[in-house]
């Protein structure tokens, strides 16, 4: 078929694309402040309090001019990105992330949780309205994992990986792999990400103390919460990539307006 | 080449967070934004429940100090000094009953220990031992009036440009069974880097909450004429008065 033969369908409704375009916008903003209030204290420990005996990670700069990133124990040199790094502000100094990630980009840590908790809601609420939207039009089945998608698993990386010729025969709109992440990331890391960063208040700790108990107390929820950053982040660049080899005018078309040319 | 392009893309998209955030954030409507969090959060969550208590096994012997050390000031090295014998807690304001109440006062008055987990802004925790005497016990000593709305606390340091320490609780948070104010840490008299003689123990709220070195309780309508007027020390440099989050 030529390109005017293929047909266009009306693929992402209104809320989702919306939601999808605020998600965007929240997840730079919690990933920038939520480093900025990493930087706060810049370690991640495996105990409820903080304890150097269980430490997972640590950023620091032992001495002027030099930074170094600690994880279990194996301390290596970080000079210039972690540890010591530009300040915004033309210098450069002791930070654990640099400047020009953290938001705002400089130090301030009250500024920071102010926008991490005002957009951790965006990113709450944007997530909520999705589901909703989605469940509404039944459309929540066709990216939910099965039991029956399990086997079709490896035949599908298979085939993205050219081993095979042909994908396996599946039903729906996603494909098993597709369906996998969709299902890792929608319901299982994203409602993580907002558990343990709860876990971290002891507001939330005295009403429902198991939320912070379940994850080994408040700074293991906080390594867990940084954990679960690192894995969005990992589904993010997979994301991108996957837009731009698989016709990125055509998907981000598709995002905006809701058309989408079938193949 | 599309691969150099994604990375190019990626990388600038993290690098320019920094500087776009901070631009935003010196737009006073933005901020203004960003603070409806906070009402939302204090109505969710609020002061409820108790903090969790935990066992001696789990005191950390050696207690991080948080905030500043040891005060400076003139006024509070002499309190050292005489070993806090000519010290007196002033409780004021909305009050039927204004005290001075030496130590030995409060150490008379019914003690209660709780062994509980200080959550610091910072993101690092450690727990303690504190013991003293309940600060819904002191409100009633005292008598609270009717028009009594927050519990405003006076701290005996300044941040060396002349501003003193304050906190502030409201009538509910004041009254929650784990507001302590505390006189002992660890089985131990309260020493001037963790607050001596008198600080504020809040488990239910992040640290800056529980204000050490406290000089003075007054009870108050409202805190818009203290300080900068937004309830607290940290909270006139943009923290949140509600801290439960």
């Amino acid at each position: 078929m030529n390109h005017a033969e293929r047909p266009v369908i009306y693929r992402y409704g209104v809320v989702t694309r919306l939601s999808h375009w605020l998600w965007v916008l929240a997840f730079f903003v919690l990933v920038g402040s939520g480093l900025q209030i990493f930087n706060a204290s810049p370690n991640l420990d495996a105990s409820d309090k903080s304890n150097p005996a269980r430490r997972v990670l640590a950023i620091g700069s032992p001495q002027d001019g030099i930074g170094t990133t600690t994880i279990f124990g194996h301390t290596f040199t970080t000079t210039g990105f972690l540890g010591w790094n530009g300040n915004g502000m033309g210098g450069h100094d002791a930070h654990a992330f640099p400047a020009a990630i953290i938001i705002p980009g400089y130090q301030d840590l009250a500024a920071g949780r102010r926008w991490h908790l005002f957009f951790g809601w965006i990113a709450a609420l944007c997530w909520i309205a999705w589901i909703v939207a989605t469940a509404r039009k039944g459309s929540l089945r066709a990216l939910l994992l099965r039991p029956s998608d399990l086997p079709k698993l490896w035949p599908m990386q298979a085939y993205y990986l050219k081993f095979r010729k042909t994908p396996p025969s599946y039903d729906g709109v996603y494909n098993p792999l597709q369906k996998a992440a969709y299902t890792t990331i929608g319901f299982v890391i994203a409602p993580l990400v907002v558990l343990t960063g709860l876990a971290l208040s002891p507001g939330i700790d005295a009403i429902a103390n198991p939320i912070t108990a379940i994850f080994g107390g408040r700074q293991f929820a906080r390594l867990w919460h940084f954990a679960g950053m690192l894995i969005l982040l990992a589904f993010f660049a997979v994301h991108i990539f996957q837009v731009l080899t698989q016709g990125v005018v055509n998907q981000m078309r598709s995002m905006i307006t809701g058309w989408y040319r079938t193949e | 080449m599309k691969r150099r392009i994604f990375l190019a893309s990626a990388a600038s998209a993290l690098a320019g967070c920094g500087p776009i955030g901070s631009a935003l954030n010196d737009n006073e409507a933005v901020r203004r934004i960003l603070t409806l969090a906070e009402p939302l959060n204090h109505a969710l969550v609020g002061t409820r429940g108790l903090a969790r208590e935990y066992d001696d096994r789990d005191v950390d012997r050696v207690f991080r100090v948080n905030g500043f050390a040891t005060p400076i000031d003139a006024s509070y090295q002499r309190l050292v000094a005489d070993g806090f014998r000519s010290y007196h807690l002033i409780v004021d304001g909305a009050v039927e009953r204004p005290s001075a109440l030496g130590l030995a006062q409060l150490q008379r008055m019914p003690q209660r220990t709780q062994i509980t987990r200080h959550d610091c802004v910072e993101g690092w925790s450690a727990i303690g031992k504190w013991s003293g005497v309940s600060l819904s016990a002191l409100l009633d000593a005292v008598q609270i009036r009717p028009d009594a709305r927050y519990v405003v606390f006076h701290c005996m340091d300044n941040d060396g440009s002349g501003n003193l320490y304050y906190e502030s609780l409201d009538i509910h948070q004041a009254r929650h069974p784990q507001a302590l104010l505390a006189l002992r840490l660890n089985d131990a008299t309260l020493d001037p880097d963790h607050g001596a003689p008198v600080r504020l123990r809040v488990p239910t709220q992040l640290g800056y909450k529980s204000a050490k070195w406290i000089g003075r309780i007054e009870v108050v309508g409202t805190f818009a004429t203290i300080g900068a007027g937004m309830g607290g020390y940290w909270e006139d440099r943009g923290y949140e008065w509600y801290a439960g989050i």
